[in-house]
């Protein structure tokens, strides 16, 4: 941007782990100024002013509000207070960019989008992998036609609960990441789902889902949950027992392209076109020739310091200051954000009802795979709020 | 006489708890509800473990401090986080001192013993021999240190803050790299660990290290010893040896190490490229080695336990020899590896 474009004072709220892949990518944009960061606690706020060169640290966000003036305000708090702050934030005249989830349910989502129409202020959401530089070729060869039309979307994402995040997951039944209604994964399954639902245009795709608690766990860690819309279905695989992964593959008639988030790199998947053993000649030599091309174009990433983790996040901070500027609309759709937020909502619903269903026939002495089977072969969203009313109404 | 333990369950609480009762002091240790409590059992032993009361919370909860304090007449605030991203060590050691401080302020105890590090000194404006002791300036750009030592600085910061407001009397101790069993004796003092490289930063500066039981006992008596409320004491051994010696000892004792030397002269030059680097390419790859670093840690300095010695009427019986010894025997495991903190 040029240097003539009126700066944008930006302030963040929530000084945790994920504050600092945000101050970081703010402070490479030319357009934004960073003017205060706020934390319950003080001494957060005061570490994070102090790494990233933030004049003002505050642990009492009105005093934030009224001393640095905030244009927008960064969001990055557990997801349980998104709702509360962003609205407390839009009211009082500020754009907010809000990390992923939205909010703890559609409810909170709808509320809170309705105070963005009523203060007519903008409101981004962080579905920052959408603006991957991976993603977004993807993106470039899926328009061109390489796999043809969208039919399937699989997502799969390793998060091994070994990190110091997940020890401290696992080891505090109070975490604010255990006390969310989908739990685990109302934390971090937003970024394979949205995935997903970028090529799944459905208000309300058909949604089985399950999740369970993995070795010695005492909550639910693993998921896997099958979305079918009109013309595209989609798969979600979320596990603690592989190693850190985020790999996405996107299939059409005409094959399939697998991307690689952590490698930054994109494989075709498609047939042989030689028979029978040339054609396992031939894949070995396509798949090296790919190889070769993804090394390449990131050995000339590298020599161009464009490797960057967070390169998603910049962009879509970039592309959302910009609408601020422009005043164009943001670049996430507020349909997308309540979208998802619903496709949450029933995944998570699903699998409580499931783990309901159980334990109510383990109760009951039946089998639980009757009951299982009851559940499995009501995968609609609506038949299935028969089963969790009926679970209710038993519990 | 009845004391309260953080961190009783980590590599050096469970040996301070043994300590403690060995002098027939009762010990009531605070653990998370998640913490394992079987390895200090262990430690402890059966015979002394009667005289141990473990109580389990969350130490953000002010109210469950002050209830466990009741009765102690000494807090020793052994608990901190030892890895991860600032603000997750802020979040376990910074943030819950002020609450166990204000616990035991307003449950009348009559000291808080604070273990902090030795990493906290602001070395990077010292000069090459320069002695280093309880008069050495505190690091005053502790942002600029790797995320473990800013929290440890900002740690003693919040706790003399609390202590100034309270008029809780605290007893800081600064203790250099605690090796010991399950520890290893290659700390970051000697050099970069990558994978199975050891790149050894120098050689002739001295190894401020400490011997998981001496650096236990000094921190018992900081808690017992007469009259040293508001003193800090630097726990390290006597005898300490070089970086390159302690590779010789090492090699010696038949220890796999594969080492490459980045001579002293180069070091500076080296972390300077790197940060230009690192800046240059908006982050490309991560500012870990930085000047103001570098020349924060593998400096040649000169150490001294003298104060500890006349003050806390300590000495580290474990010669550095025998604590070498034992710490490459040592078959007790621990997260950590050898990667000690300092
Ligand atoms: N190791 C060194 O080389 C070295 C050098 C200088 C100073 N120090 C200091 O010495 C102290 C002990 O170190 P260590 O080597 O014994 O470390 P350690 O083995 O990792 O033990 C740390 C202890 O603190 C507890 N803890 C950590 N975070 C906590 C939190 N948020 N709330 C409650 N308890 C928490 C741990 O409990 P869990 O069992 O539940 O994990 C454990 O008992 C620390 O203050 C450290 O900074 C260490
Ligand atoms: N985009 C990504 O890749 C990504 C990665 C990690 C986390 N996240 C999201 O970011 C959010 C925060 O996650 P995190 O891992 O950084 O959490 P965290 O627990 O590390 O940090 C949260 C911070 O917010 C502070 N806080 C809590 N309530 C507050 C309040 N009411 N007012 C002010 N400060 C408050 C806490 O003190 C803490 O410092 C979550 O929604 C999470 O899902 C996104």
């Amino acid at each position: 941007m040029s240097s003539r474009t009126p700066n944008l004072r930006i302030a963040l709220i929530g000084c945790g782990q994920i504050a600092d892949a945000h101050l970081q990518e703010i402070r490479k944009i030319d357009c934004a100024e960073l003017v205060a960061v706020c934390d319950v606690h003080q001494d957060l706020a005061d570490q994070a002013a102090a790494r990233f060169g933030v004049p003002r640290a505050d642990s009492d966000l009105s005093a934030m509000l009224a001393e640095a003036k905030p244009d927008v305000v960064h969001v990055t708090t557990p997801a349980h207070t998104h709702c509360e702050l962003a609205t407390r934030l839009l009211v009082s005249g500020v754009h907010v960019y809000v990390e992923k989830p939205l909010t703890v349910d559609f409810s909170e989502a709808e509320s809170l989008l309705e105070t963005v129409t009523r203060t007519g202020k903008s409101l981004c959401l962080g579905h920052d992998q959408l603006f991957d530089p991976i993603w977004l070729r993807c993106r470039e060869l899926v328009d061109a036609g390489v796999i043809g039309e969208v039919s399937h979307v699989e997502s799969v994402l390793g998060y091994p609960l070994s990190g110091q995040f997940g020890r401290q997951v696992t080891g505090n039944p109070d975490h604010w990441v255990r006390r969310l209604p989908g739990g685990l994964f109302q934390n971090t399954i937003s970024h394979p789902l949205y995935r997903i639902t970028e090529y799944m245009q459905d208000t309300q795709p058909r949604v089985d889902a399950h999740w369970y608690a993995a070795g010695t766990a005492t909550f639910p860690t693993e998921m896997v949950a099958h979305l079918r819309g009109k013309t595209v279905t989609g798969s979600l695989f979320f596990s603690t027992r592989i190693q850190p992964q985020r790999i996405s593959r996107v299939y059409g008639p005409k094959g399939g392209l697998e991307v690689d988030f952590d490698a930054q790199t994109i494989r075709v998947i498609r047939q042989s076109r030689l028979p029978g053993a040339f054609g396992k000649i031939e894949m070995p030599w396509r798949h090296w020739r790919e190889g070769a091309s993804n090394l390449r174009h990131n050995l000339w990433r590298f020599l161009k310091s464009d490797i960057h983790y967070f390169a998603g996040m910049r962009t879509l901070f970039e592309l959302y200051y910009r609408s601020i500027l422009d005043g164009s609309s943001p670049p996430i759709a507020y349909d997308e954000m309540l979208r998802v937020t619903r496709v949450m909502d029933t995944m998570f619903r699903h699998c409580r009802v499931r783990t309901g269903a159980k334990r109510l026939a383990a109760l009951s002495g039946a089998s639980p795979r009757l009951s299982d089977r009851k559940a499995n072969s009501q995968s609609e969203v609506d038949d299935l709020d028969e089963v969790i009313s009926e679970t209710e109404q038993v519990s | 006489m009845s004391v309260l333990v953080t961190g009783a369950t980590g590599f050096l609480g469970r040996r301070l708890v043994r300590l403690l009762r060995e002098d027939g002091v009762d010990v009531c240790c605070l653990v998370r509800p998640s913490s394992d409590v079987e390895p200090l059992r262990r430690t402890v032993g059966n015979d002394l473990w009667n005289g141990v009361d473990v109580r389990a919370a969350e130490l953000s909860n002010e109210e469950a401090c002050r209830e466990a304090m009741t009765g102690c007449s000494v807090v020793y605030h052994v608990a901190a986080g030892l890895g991860g991203s600032t603000s997750t060590l802020f979040l376990s050691s910074v943030v819950p001192t002020r609450t166990v401080m204000r616990a035991a302020a307003d449950a009348n105890l009559q000291r808080f013993v604070l273990v902090s590090s030795l990493g906290v000194y602001g070395t990077s404006t010292m000069r090459a021999g320069d002695l280093l002791d309880e008069q050495s300036p505190i690091d005053p750009y502790p942002h600029l240190r790797d995320p473990y030592t800013y929290s440890k600085v900002m740690q003693e910061r919040a706790a003399r803050e609390v202590s100034k407001e309270t008029g809780l009397p605290l007893v800081i101790v600064r203790p250099g790299v605690i090796i010991g069993p399950g520890r290893g004796v290659l700390s970051a003092r000697v050099g970069l660990q990558l994978g199975p490289l050891m790149v050894r930063m120098g050689g002739t500066q001295t190894l401020p290290y400490t011997y998981v039981d001496n650096c236990a006992s000094a921190i018992r008596q900081a808690g017992l010893a007469d009259g040293v409320e508001g003193e800090v004491f630097n726990l390290i051994d006597d005898d300490l040896p070089t970086a390159k010696g302690l590779l010789r000892m090492c090699k010696c004792a038949g220890e796999k190490v594969t080492s490459v030397w980045v001579p002293r002269q180069l070091i500076q030059p080296m972390a300077g490229t790197y940060d230009w680097y690192h800046r240059w390419s908006r982050g490309q790859l991560p500012g870990v080695l930085t000047p103001y670093r570098t020349a924060s840690i593998w400096k040649p300095l000169r150490y001294t336990n003298q104060k500890a010695k006349d003050r806390l009427r300590w000495q580290p019986d474990v010669s550095f020899d025998e604590a070498f010894r034992r710490s490459l025997n040592g078959v007790e495991a621990d997260h950590l590896g050898n990667r000690g903190r300092i």
